[in-house]
């Protein structure tokens, strides 16, 4: 697939030349503006359609590789590959992105074309790192996605919107720090054992380093990603930056950029050390059960409603944690699942939000009420996406719930077959069982937050002036809810998709976890484990002179 | 055409019919109501005619993978079995009979298109239910039905009782949701499958489940029971669901969808009887239930809430004779409870709609006796609910009460249940009938005075309450024929067998008499001369109250003491951790020439980070 391998950069570099074009466009037309970005957010859309249509549901392995000599000195390489797990994370900021600019047509009158422009290099950043198999260059676009959120929330926010901004960003590098410091370890240590210094994902995953630094290496990345997902109590930046980012921000924030925390553990922390992830997953799993109660309880608690919804988030993605951590297909498909599921209906949701807050300027809920009389369309619009959230069965949230918390309650091995991960997770069924309550809980705050707004009787009077949506914001909403019914009635193609690329995430992470402990050394070449010299062993271990160095 | 072929059209029906509604006719009210009119007269006919070709034939099934994830299949389909036909036939006929109550019920109500959408709706979520073949494809279509009883609850959305009502139900039901769901994802792990006919072949041999086990997952499903089939302690939605219009009453909270609980009972019955422990609680909660709801019912003033506390304590009766083994007697008395409580709450309906209050004493004094139809639909039903001998609720009272026993105290507790079940009926029965205007019994709801719309002699009104009246009347004799669909064989009790049971229902009739019915009665009962009792009657047992202030008032409680650690600890760690950096940022940026403290502080950061990383290596 030679001409297929193009698709993947063309991808990255149709957004990045939107973007400047949009930046040379005159600054008195933001139509123009618009119009050219949407246009450009659609190709891409369209484009990543021919990619999914290209990709071969039945391999499990990387495809449209696209391989080129980047930073010689470094090891660095711009290498791009897509497979089961990013092919959805791809299309999920392919598909939200034409909504979010759709959205914002009424809301941002300020600075337009800087902000369509931003829009479209924060599409690149997150596609790229979605799309990167070199740690470096997923470093780097890591770190481009930030800027233009930062200036989004900065510069079209609310009005603590300085704070909210510098709050995230402070909290997304201090923890990806951390993680340039273990890329950089790895870098040494995989140097230092083939005397090879590459960059590359797919050589790194060999490289087993040994157990007690797999745990450091590891709690620095789940730091990185752990921030992002967020897992509580890391998740504090959360609620003030949806609340004071504009609509588009918080539909970015929710529906792809919260994903980065998941996906960097599935697609980094927990491959390349998997004894780090085994024996830490008790802790992640117990902090992602906690966020799933405390998020649900303190959303209760909120009066401003982009904040419930925000809170909504830390006990929506406290079930893709549960999912992943389960280490079986069913778990991480269903936390895969759930993060798809969780980008439409909460940005259905911060869209709703977006709606009313246009027309009456407050997100105080007991400001609304009886709103279904006034604006029925956008009720039902409204409710789908709440019910989805909720995690309905026909709706695509329940797939999600579903099997998160069946691989859960599974990972200990169901009767007869026992399963590698139950030594390293205790109690899964009491894991199960609390992530379970979630599901009373979200149902608890979104209907009360739902029929704040939406039912009971129209007494304040400023709510009976209110328009229903229009056909540019049912534009908006439409393929969202085709989504959220897409997935909840059909899961079958969905999770067809990813079956193979899971099902070999899940053997490889189980053959590398196997690997005997000692110096690092690359997969299936450690010193054999009773060596019958060690004395001649033993002193090389410190300089990590693993028998790998043989095969370069 | 083959069976599953007119199974297609069962279950599409209604879905086609809820779409075109709501979407196509927004606007057009009639032809909205007509569109799902159409579909529920498809649906009852394909249903009766599978019904009369299918039954007693081997089960048929027909199903395909809805969710395949790494080795776990779900399969969606449907499955054609005594049970399944039985409740198919029960669900459809009595769907149809409410919607045709609903054209003359409904007809000047501005969403009524909205309101036939929603039905239909309901009618599919139910039957996909009750047709389901896999435990899967029962628990989504259960919430599905839960989610249509928040709308039809629901549906007069701008009255705030009944959205509080909605919500109420909603979520007490999803409480036991979480237990059905457990249970669900227990079972799969235990067995590697969820299709119900497999299940049920394994459960009946032995050595293939765990005992503890198969304790654990039928208490688990029972808890998904005690929320859908509203019993003890998570029956007070109930009541409270009366709010919605009263032909949702009858289908839903009466007829349907409550006893969905008990059908889940009945699929899986082969399994529960593994479980000695779970029987022995599902009959004491029946049991408690049956007795407890009894007692409300015989205080409360308003019609339906007498019905709806009836409804409660009738599925406990269903569950006990399930619980006590009885697979015929519950599922039999499921099937006459449907029609004789769905023609009460017709009837109810009429007469309030009628007069413009729910309140029984009150609608009595109002005359209500002269709609001859309804009242004679209101006896019949009643004498059916009460176990009046030949009627339908006769039959499959004494098969309980028979199964029942060699369970001497379970058995005090339904004669118990029984007669008050005689007493509350026939309380309403004489109030209606006899009324006393010179009696000293405040009215607590007086009749609305605007109400002049009379359509209450309506055909629409009329033929469903007489066509469920003649089926009280007869389908107690189709005992034998309903237990030969089951593939089982019927019990026939003998008369000495019957008489206690009969004489405890003569006894509550005639001691409603005496309080209500013969000239110069009270019509206060027997209860408020013991005060306390009757004021805890009345008040439900103050469950609801205390509910709310240990649940309602604990959940707050919790989410304001977390909101408050939210506030006060974790984001003030995270903002003096910030505000740290920067404070260390402009000092040692003061020392350069430009004040750049979020980099120093980055810096700061990334040489805290290096100093980490060098430890590590020095560790190794």
């Amino acid at each position: 697939m030679t001409g297929a391998s193009a698709l993947l950069p063309a991808l990255l570099a149709l957004p990045l030349i939107g973007a400047i074009l949009v930046m040379l466009l005159p600054k008195e037309e933001p139509g123009l503006a618009r119009g050219v970005s949407l246009g450009v957010s659609i190709a891409t859309l369209a484009l990543s359609l021919v990619i999914l249509g290209l990709y071969d549901t039945k391999i499990a392995s990387m495809q449209m590789v696209f391989d080129k000599e980047w930073i010689p000195g470094l090891g660095a390489r711009f290498k791009l590959g897509i497979d089961g797990i990013s092919i959805f994370m791809v299309l999920l900021t392919t598909f939200l992105m034409p909504i979010i600019l759709l959205s914002s047509y009424k809301a941002v009158t300020s600075k337009v074309r800087e902000f369509c422009a931003l829009l479209l290099i924060l599409e690149v950043g997150m596609l790229g790192a979605f799309l990167a198999l070199d740690l470096f260059l997923f470093y780097v676009f890591w770190e481009i996605m930030l800027i233009p959120m930062y200036l989004l929330i900065g510069i079209w926010g609310g009005q603590k919107r300085i704070y909210a901004s510098i709050k995230f960003v402070i909290y997304t590098m201090a923890g990806s720090l951390l993680m340039l410091v273990a890329i950089f370890y790895l870098y040494a240590q995989y140097g230092s054992v083939t005397g090879e210094y590459t960059l590359e994902l797919s050589l790194l995953n060999r490289l087993v380093l040994p157990r007690d630094v797999q745990m450091y290496c590891f709690a620095a990345f789940a730091l990185a990603f752990a921030i992002k997902v967020p897992l509580f109590p890391l998740h504090t930046w959360l609620p003030d930056a949806h609340v004071q980012a504009p609509t588009a921000g918080s539909v970015v924030l929710a529906g792809v950029l919260l994903k980065f925390g998941i996906y960097g553990f599935l697609r980094f922390a927990m491959p390349l050390f998997p004894y780090g992830a085994a024996e830490l997953a008790p802790y992640m799993a117990y902090l992602a059960a906690a966020g799933i109660v405390y998020g649900a309880f303190v959303a209760f608690a909120q009066s401003d409603v982009k904040k419930l919804v925000a809170y909504s988030s830390v006990s929506h993605l406290g079930f893709c944690m549960i999912g992943i951590f389960a280490m079986n297909t069913q778990g991480i498909e269903g936390s895969i699942y759930a993060m798809i599921s969780h980008g439409l209906t909460t940005s259905g949701l911060f869209l709703a939000i977006g709606v009313v807050y246009e027309r009456r300027h407050t997100r105080e809920m007991s400001e609304y009420g009886g709103i279904w009389k006034q604006m029925p369309v956008f009720a039902g619009l409204f409710l789908i996406c709440m019910l989805g959230s909720v995690g309905l069965p026909g709706l695509s949230g329940f797939v999600g719930e579903f099997l998160t918390i069946f691989g859960m309650f599974i990972s200990g091995g169901t009767a007869g077959e026992p399963s590698f991960w139950a030594e390293f997770m205790p109690h899964p069924m009491l894991l199960g069982a609390v992530a379970t309550s979630g599901v009373i809980f979200g149902a608890i705050y979104l209907l009360y937050m739902f029929q704040k707004m939406m039912f009971g009787p129209l007494d304040n009077p400023k709510n009976k002036e209110l328009k229903d949506v229009s056909w540019r914001e049912i534009a908006v909403f439409t393929p969202l809810v085709i989504g959220i019914f897409a997935m909840g009635l059909f899961p079958k193609p969905f999770l067809q998709t990813m079956d193979p690329t899971v099902d070999q995430f899940v053997t490889r992470f189980e053959a590398k976890l196997a690997e005997p402990d000692g110096p690092a050394h690359i997969m299936g070449q450690a010193a054999v484990a009773p060596t019958p010299e060690p004395a001649q062993v033993e002193p090389h271990a410190g300089h990590n002179h693993a028998p790998g160095e043989a095969a370069h | 055409m083959s069976s599953t072929s007119i199974g297609l059209v069962l279950l599409g029906a209604p879905l086609m019919a809820f779409f075109v509604a709501l979407v196509v006719f927004r606007k057009n009210h009639l032809a909205a109501m007509m569109t799902v009119l159409l579909s529920g007269a498809a649906t009852c006919a394909s249903a009766v005619f599978l019904l009369a070709t299918k039954g007693g034939t081997p089960a048929e099934q027909a199903s395909r993978a809805w969710i395949h994830a790494g080795g776990t299949s779900i399969e969606f389909g449907i499955l054609l079995d005594g049970k399944t036909l039985i409740m198919g036939t029960v669900v459809s006929v009595i769907t149809l009979c409410v919607q045709v109550y609903s054209l003359s019920y409904m007809s000047h109500d501005p969403g009524r298109g909205r309101f036939f959408a929603f039905l239909a709706l309901f009618e599919w979520a139910m039957l996909s239910f009750v047709y389901s073949p896999s435990l899967m494809q029962t628990f989504v279509f259960w919430e599905l039905v839960g989610l249509s009883s928040f709308f039809l609850i629901g549906f007069w959305y701008r009255k705030p009782s009944a959205i509080a009502a909605a919500k109420k139900a909603f979520i007490m039901t999803r409480i036991g949701d979480v237990g059905l769901f457990i249970g669900l994802i227990l079972l799969f792990q235990t067995a590697h499958t969820l299709d119900i006919q497999t299940l049920n072949t394994m459960s009946v041999a032995t050595g293939n489940f765990d005992s503890g086990r198969i304790e654990l997952i039928t208490l688990l499903l029972f808890v998904g029971i005690v929320g859908k089939s509203a019993q003890f302690p998570l029956h007070t939605w109930l009541p409270d669901a009366m709010e919605g219009p009263t032909p949702v009453s009858a289908l839903l909270h009466s007829a349907t969808m409550v006893a969905a609980g008990v059908f889940l009972f009945a699929r899986f019955h082969p399994l529960f009887m593994q479980a000695e422990l779970t029987l022995t609680v599902v009959l004491c909660v029946a049991t408690f239930t049956a007795v407890l709801s009894s007692t409300m019912a015989m205080v409360a003033s308003d019609m339906k809430r007498v019905f709806a506390y009836s409804s409660i304590s009738q599925l406990g009766f269903m569950l006990m004779g399930l619980g006590a083994g009885s697979l015929f007697a519950g599922y039999f008395h499921l099937t006459t409870h449907a029609i004789f409580k769905a023609l009460l709450f017709l009837c109810a309906g009429a007469f309030i709609h009628e007069y413009g209050t729910n309140d029984t004493v009150a609608i009595g004094r109002a005359g209500a006796r002269k709609l001859r139809v309804i009242t004679l639909g209101l006896i019949i039903g009643g004498g059916a609910l009460a176990g009046f001998p030949l009627l339908a609720g006769f039959f499959s009272k004494e098969l309980i009460i028979h199964s029942l026993h060699d369970k001497p105290l379970f058995l005090a507790g339904a004669y118990l249940a029984s007669f008050m079940t005689a007493y509350y009926t026939f309380r309403v029965i004489f109030l209606v009938v006899f009324p006393n205007q010179d009696s000293a019994v405040q009215v607590e709801e007086p009749p609305a005075d605007s109400h002049d719309d009379h359509h209450s002699s309506s055909l629409p009104l009329h033929a469903p309450i007489l066509l469920l009246t003649v089926g009280a009347i007869a389908v107690g004799w189709f005992g034998d024929s309903i237990a030969s669909v089951l593939g089982l064989v019927a019990y026939h009790p003998s008369l000495p067998e019957m008489a206690p049971a009969i004489g405890v229902a003569l006894g509550g009739i005639l001691i409603a008499w005496f309080d209500f019915g013969r000239k110069s009665a009270p019509q206060t009962g027997f209860i408020s001369k013991l005060a306390p009792l009757h004021t805890l009657f009345k008040n439900g047992w103050y469950l609801d109250v205390i509910y709310k202030k240990l649940f309602v008032g604990a959940a707050q409680a919790v989410a304001g003491l977390l909101f408050g650690t939210e506030n006060h600890v974790l984001d003030k760690a995270s903002d003096m951790l910030g505000q740290g950096t920067l404070t260390i940022g402009e000092t040692t940026g003061k020392a350069q020439s430009g004040r750049l403290p979020l980099y120093i502080g980055l810096a700061a950061l990334c040489f805290s980070g290096a100093i980490i990383a060098l430890g590590l290596e020095m560790m190794r």
